[in-house]
């Protein structure tokens, strides 16, 4: 199995991470020259175009890269923990409680509410509480006294992600069409809110985690022997365990809350990046990061531009284009297996 | 020295295990033996502090066995499972890398560690191949390099301990003869070993110890010769066996 240079792929990705972040720069509705470019770092903005790029472009593109990144070596790190290559952050619960949180200020919170303008911080906070009640839920119910089993962890995800998911449901049922669109339009995934506040609360939780993330490599490694074996090399198992449930449900919680449910990126980076330059924690986690700014700021930027100046929601765009992409991969690595 | 003291384990009403005294000596190998169902996978998962005791306790070194510290336990204690459920594409180099998690020897050092011990157990030219892809001999063959690579040098904290789940159960006669040599040569450096076999013949034959479990209850102790007779084979094993002698090694052969 051929796997290329984890460095040299880490290079390679954060020169594609420049390159996505200045083509997200300066594409989308209106043209700004790329002689602009300065206006972004300037304290004053001094025309439109510098204040489009400052207020608008550079917190959205922000919030994609940081938001892709947290999604990505979440997924890395949760499927070293269920030793399962197809596990996914959604599996813990967090993105279908995030749901049920926004639905649920859309629903009670009304046209008052979502017209105003706290109406997007609201839908924000109900999410991320909505999705750290649901990881919490599934935690308990996985742990005994005899420590925290992964399997009933991923069966009790799938039924509070099914009891959220007709909770959502429930609510559309009785939305108003206007909160109706309102709640399909965030289950799509849509990074169109993005502002600074966003941005920034997006980048207070994904910047650390993306720095602590990789110190749990080789504890993850041994993770995936499998549980006593990782014991007996000296890991603390439980502890763990606990601390990085905790950590994902955290970052895929704001990550969702800020950006709605971006499908696939958590499944598809880190195993694409495992692809390429196999299943080492201590670089896939990293690499998971880049590539996983690089998507979903390709995504975005195509969902600001195919139909411009109207917007596609983003995980309808990452779903798209991931879902074939992966479909492509499992195929040619079955073809590599059989050749 | 790993040792064991009126060790009982209940689960759920079941009495598992009761009052098993043992000793892992270093230097020797110690054979746990049993019909299925004795409480001899228990008892390992005991020793090693996989699961903890109703009762009694587990010593090793001196020290309760929880009040090591989890990473220099690891440098003295090995374990190998009977199996592994390790399902993603790391190389036999990787794996065996992952031996030397609990040590701070430098890179350097571990890559030298990490190709003997994959040259001892005959597989360096797995080295580069995904473990998903290989023969459950060859996956056992890795995972026992991974184990002798953790406990590959002696530690100054005191005697090293290897304890082996049917290390034998996927290889050929070959592969068989080869582990048990590679297990007598850690012996000769002072490591206790500790085994968990079916097979009895293969316990006498590189046991100096052999342990017999019975529901749950340590029915014989001692040096193969002594515990393997026509008696307690027919009352423990519920067959009736006649006793011999290998006629190169001298150890006593059970044959049904």
């Amino acid at each position: 199995m051929y796997r290329y240079s984890p460095i040299k792929f880490i290079s390679l990705a954060g020169v594609a991470l420049v390159m996505a972040l200045l083509c997200g720069l300066f594409s989308g509705a209106s043209d700004i020259p790329l002689s602009k470019i300065w206006g972004v770092f300037s304290l004053k903005a001094l025309d439109i175009d510098h204040q489009i790029l400052q207020l608008i472009r550079l917190p959205r593109v922000l919030l994609a890269a940081l938001a892709g990144a947290c999604l990505a070596s979440c997924g890395a790190v949760m499927q070293g923990l269920f030793r399962n290559p197809l596990a996914d952050p959604s599996l813990i619960g967090v993105s279908s409680g995030a749901s049920v949180g926004a639905s649920c200020v859309i629903f009670f919170g009304g046209a008052s509410v979502i017209g105003s303008g706290i109406g997007l911080p609201a839908i924000t906070v109900g999410a991320f509480v909505g999705g750290l009640l649901a990881t919490s839920i599934v935690y308990r119910l996985a742990t005994s006294v005899t420590g925290t089993s992964v399997a009933t962890m991923l069966l009790a995800g799938i039924a509070i992600t099914a009891l959220s998911g007709a909770i959502t449901s429930l609510f559309s049922f009785f939305a108003d069409n206007e909160m109706l669109r309102r709640i399909s339009l965030w289950q799509m995934g849509n990074l169109d809110g993005a502002d600074w506040p966003r941005a920034l609360s997006m980048g207070l939780v994904a910047i650390p985690l993306i720095l602590v993330l990789p110190r749990e490599g080789q504890a993850l490694n041994a993770m995936l022997l499998g549980e006593s074996e990782a014991r007996h090399l000296g890991v603390d198992v439980e502890t763990m365990k606990r601390r990085l449930i905790l950590l994902t449900a955290l970052g895929v919680g704001v990550a969702v809350a800020v950006s709605g449910v971006v499908a696939f990126v958590g499944l598809i980076v880190p195993h694409l990046v495992r692809l390429i330059i196999g299943p080492d924690h201590r670089y896939l986690i990293p690499g998971s990061a880049i590539l996983g700014a690089v998507l979903l700021l390709l995504a975005d930027t195509a969902a600001r531009t195919l139909m411009s100046p109207a917007e596609l929601p983003t995980g309808v765009i990452t779903a798209l284009l991931g879902a074939p992409f992966f479909v492509g991969l499992l195929l040619q690595q079955r073809m590599r297996m059989v050749g | 020295m790993l040792e064991s003291r009126q060790l009982s384990l209940s689960i759920a009403g079941f009495k598992l295990l009761q009052g098993v005294d043992l000793q892992v000596r270093p230097g020797e190998v110690t054979a746990i033996i049993g019909p299925n169902g004795a409480g001899k996978t228990s008892l390992m998962r005991l020793l090693c502090g996989e699961i903890k005791p109703s009762s009694g306790e587990v010593i090793f070194g001196g020290l309760s066995l929880d009040q090591w510290q989890p990473k220099q336990l690891a440098r003295m204690l090995g374990v190998l499972p009977q199996d592994s459920a390790l399902n993603f594409p790391f190389t036999a180099g990787e794996v065996v890398m992952m031996g030397r998690i609990p040590h701070a020897t430098g890179l350097a050092k571990d890559i030298e560690i990490v190709d003997a011990a994959l040259a001892l157990v005959g597989g360096s030219y797995l080295d580069k191949r995904p473990y998903t892809q290989m023969s459950g001999g060859e996956k056992q063959r890795v995972q026992l390099a991974r184990v002798l690579a953790q406990i590959w040098e002696p530690d100054a904290r005191g005697d090293r301990v290897l304890i082996l789940d049917e290390p034998t159960s996927a290889f050929d006669l070959a592969h068989q003869q080869l582990s048990l040599d590679i297990v007598k040569s850690f012996v000769r450096q002072g490591v206790g070993v500790l085994l968990v076999v079916h097979d009895l013949n293969l316990a006498a034959s590189c046991a100096d110890q052999l342990v017999m479990l019975s529901c749950g209850r340590l029915v014989a102790q001692g040096a193969p010769e002594h515990v393997l007779s026509v008696d307690l084979i027919e009352r423990v094993f519920n067959v009736t066996a006649s006793i011999g002698v290998h006629p190169r090694t001298g150890s006593p052969m059970v044959i049904v």
